[in-house]
């Protein structure tokens, strides 16, 4: 492996990711040169020298093998993620060095669990830059790597087949250059769109931007202590609702949908199961919230559970409700969307509707086997038959993904945090949902956590966001040939 | 500059960059700390001296006020004035040099309130000791009391309470005027924090870079010499054809190209 090669392009994402520092900086300066201009601008220069460096020696390379476009994603993650942190870090404020560190992670894995106990408190440079690594984060470090990336055709390849779910790639059917062109329109169309129809919604433009980034990158920071409910207005979370539905479809889809293409979001099995149960599980939250006498009509029931729901299963997480006082039966619910998520190939995180579908299906085909054992029976999704490869790597993803639920919250409620906020905050942050219950329910943060259980926790959204054995690899690089 | 040069120069002076970025930080936020620490104490100093300055003028002031309203001592009206000169004198020092104006109210209205109270006590007072409190009394008070023993009670009743507010005022504006330093301090605190935490990231930064430096070099100049090295000396001992291991860049390619001219050269010359 070149890990000359490797540092080359981990280079050009820094350089990137200073230049969101540099107009972070830049929107500080124009703030009346407020306190983040500084800590943003000395980022920036540190993070440049840094980026830059490598490409002094190293010249660009055609080739990339799989294993480099492996250390390349990774290495992106991580080094984002510590660079990230610099403004927080010199800014200063609740920003120790594991809060920094969980903050910038929580950003970059498009997680938004946040340990800052007062949002507002924040100058609008660093608030921007908050807003800024999630935004990179939802459109995924490796994608950058991708637009700056000088090679053609199977090195692109490479790179985005461990960021986006194997799954995600199945239904992509355009050429690697193509899938960047793709993901850009859809990503900055869709928060332009949404920047637009926020602002019409009643909030002022810097507010409507950052929940626009948020809610297309399924982040769910905000500018307010007391997220979306701080507007308490019903239109907002229309919008940021339609926002964030559309954000977890499977961003192919959606250009296929808008360029007119045979294979759009109204033909997805897996689209037609994510929108079902978003409906549905809504509808029956509502039901259950109306019953319990939470809110007074069934239509704020309604406007409360949708929203609460598309949140949290578009691992998005903004609140516009304490959600920690509703129902059990409520909260069941909620926790199962925090589980599934959406659907692969979009900006979310966690086990996604593709292979809850998957699961489904193999279940009911197991049980057709017994009744008819000589029977053949394939497994297919969307009309395409699936590999028993890949039903096999379903079924372990769902596996690892139960024992990555169960040790971490085992290591949360060892390090002295109650059960609640340590299965939930478990769920929310490898997920990369961001707000659980317990402590860190939909109007509280992760101030309160032990440090080691912060640092756990931002190891998990990482986990997460590399869909689990993306980051497991890490570990085993020596035996890879 | 070629190549190798270049790139060499170029690391090292990313290094000096960031050495002299770390240091100018530092010796930036240092000297803003040791300002800071400076003017704290500075001030913290001057708010006793006048503090103490304004004591000793109330004092002053009390003792000639005794002697002049009590005895009926009138060689004692020019320092009655002087008492409430100096105090007004310290007064306006400290209203010059406050950083928190508003906890001086309280001490300017005492004074003013005594510098009245001694101006009308002065003026009405200065051919009888008997009409003197006329003006400070309650005509009442005057009518129930002996002419006499007047000037003790104008004393007692009126100055003694004006007397206790001005140096509570006084201890007051003590207190939150140090109480006013705890901003300047919590600022000290967040300079120290902010000189620290820029060179520790620079540290970190430039251990990144030396590093990856050290890797460079590795790399592109001593493995190049290295495998030419080998293929040299297989040349030497074997007569084995030149050959170097990987690829070449900048000047290790030039060099890889004149030994294998010199090679061909010195074969031709056999």
């Amino acid at each position: 492996m070149r890990i000359d090669v490797v540092l080359r392009y981990v280079g050009i994402v820094m350089l990137f990711i200073a230049a969101f520092m540099l107009v972070s900086a830049g929107i500080s300066c124009v703030s009346g040169m407020d306190s983040a201009f500084y800590p943003l601008l000395l980022s920036a220069l540190l993070t440049i020298l840094l980026g830059a460096f490598p490409l002094i020696f190293v010249g660009r390379s055609d080739q990339i093998s799989t294993k480099e476009g492996f250390c390349i994603v990774v290495g992106s993650w991580l080094v984002a993620c510590v660079v990230g942190m610099f403004p927080y870090l010199i800014w200063g404020g609740e920003f120790s060095l594991v809060n920094a560190w969980f903050e910038s992670v929580s950003g970059f894995t498009t997680t938004g669990a946040s340990i800052l106990t007062d949002v507002e408190i924040l100058p609008r440079g660093l608030q921007f830059w908050r807003f800024s690594t999630t935004w990179i984060g939802g459109m995924g470090v490796v994608m950058f790597a991708l637009v700056v990336l000088p090679t053609m055709g199977r090195s692109k390849m490479t790179l985005s087949s461990l960021e986006l779910s194997s799954l995600a790639r199945d239904n992509y059917r355009y050429r690697a250059q193509m899938i960047v062109h793709v993901l850009l329109v859809v990503y900055v169309g869709l928060t332009a769109l949404s920047t637009v129809m926020l602002k019409l919604s009643g909030m002022n433009w810097f507010d409507s931007l950052c929940h626009a980034m948020s809610a297309c990158a399924t982040s769910g920071f905000s500018t307010k202590n007391a997220s979306v409910a701080y507007f308490n207005s019903p239109l907002i979370e229309t919008v940021l609702i339609v926002t964030m539905g559309i954000a977890g479809m499977h961003f192919g889809l959606i250009y296929a949908t808008v360029t007119g293409k045979r294979n759009n979001v109204f033909r997805s099995e897996v689209t037609r199961w994510y929108v079902g149960i978003l409906l549905g599980c809504s509808a029956l939250i509502a039901v259950s919230l109306y019953a319990a006498e939470i809110y007074p009509t069934l239509t704020s029931s309604f406007r409360h559970a949708a929203f609460q729901f598309f949140t949290l299963m578009t691992t998005t997480g903004f609140a516009s409700a304490d959600s920690s006082v509703w129902p059990p039966f409520a909260i069941v619910l909620l926790m199962f969307g925090s589980i599934v998520c959406a659907c692969a190939g979009s900006t979310t995180g966690g086990m996604k509707v593709n292979r809850l579908v998957l699961a489904g299906k193999m279940i009911r085909t197991q049980l057709q086997r017994q009744q008819h054992p000589n029977a053949v029976l394939r497994v297919k999704l969307d009309g395409i038959l699936q590999e028993d490869g890949v039903i096999h790597g379903v079924m372990i993803f769902i596996v690892t993904y139960m024992l990555a639920i169960l040790a971490g919250t085992v290591f949360a409620t060892m390090c002295g945090v109650d059960l609640m906020t340590s299965f939930s905050g478990t769920i929310a942050c490898l997920g990369n949902v961001g707000p659980g219950f317990g402590e860190v329910y939909s109007m509280g943060n992760y101030a309160a956590i032990p440090s080691a259980v912060k640092f756990f926790f931002s190891f998990l959204m990482l986990l997460g966001r590399l869909e689990i054995f993306g980051l497991i690899q890490l570990f085993f690089m020596k035996w890879w040939r | 500059m070629t190549g190798m040069r270049k790139r060499v120069t170029v690391g090292f002076l990313s290094i000096v960059c960031l050495l002299f970025f770390s240091g100018m930080v530092s010796f930036i936020e240092l000297s803003r700390l040791s300002r800071d620490t400076g003017e704290i104490l500075g001030a913290n100093q001057r708010n006793i001296e006048l503090a103490r300055e304004m004591l000793d003028a109330v004092h002053a002031q009390n003792v000639a006020m005794v002697r002049r309203s009590v005895f009926g001592d009138r060689s004692y009206d020019s320092l009655c004035r002087a008492g409430v000169d100096r105090l007004e004198e310290a007064l306006l020092t400290a209203q010059e040099e406050a950083l928190d104006k508003s906890s001086l109210d309280s001490l300017a209205f005492a004074t003013t309130e005594l510098r009245v109270m001694t101006d009308n006590f002065l003026a009405s007072g200065a051919d009888a000791s008997a009409e003197a409190p006329a003006a400070a009394l309650p005509a009442d008070s005057l009518r129930r009391s002996g002419a006499d023993s007047l000037g003790s009670r104008w004393y007692n009743e009126t100055y003694e309470a004006q007397y206790d507010k001005l140096i509570s005022a006084i201890n007051n504006y003590m207190t939150s005027a140090q109480g006013s330093l705890a901003p300047r301090a919590e600022r000290m605190k967040t300079n120290a924090y902010r000189a620290v935490t820029p060179v520790l990231i620079s540290l970190v930064v430039m251990i990144a870079i030396v590093l990856m430096l050290y890797y460079f070099i590795l790399v592109y100049c001593v493995s190049p010499v290295e495998r030419m090295n080998k293929g040299l000396e297989n040349y030497l001992l074997f007569r084995m054809p030149f050959t170097v291991k990987g690829e070449l860049k900048d000047e290790m390619l030039t060099l890889k190209e004149k030994i294998e001219s010199l090679i061909n050269l010195t074969k031709q010359s056999k």
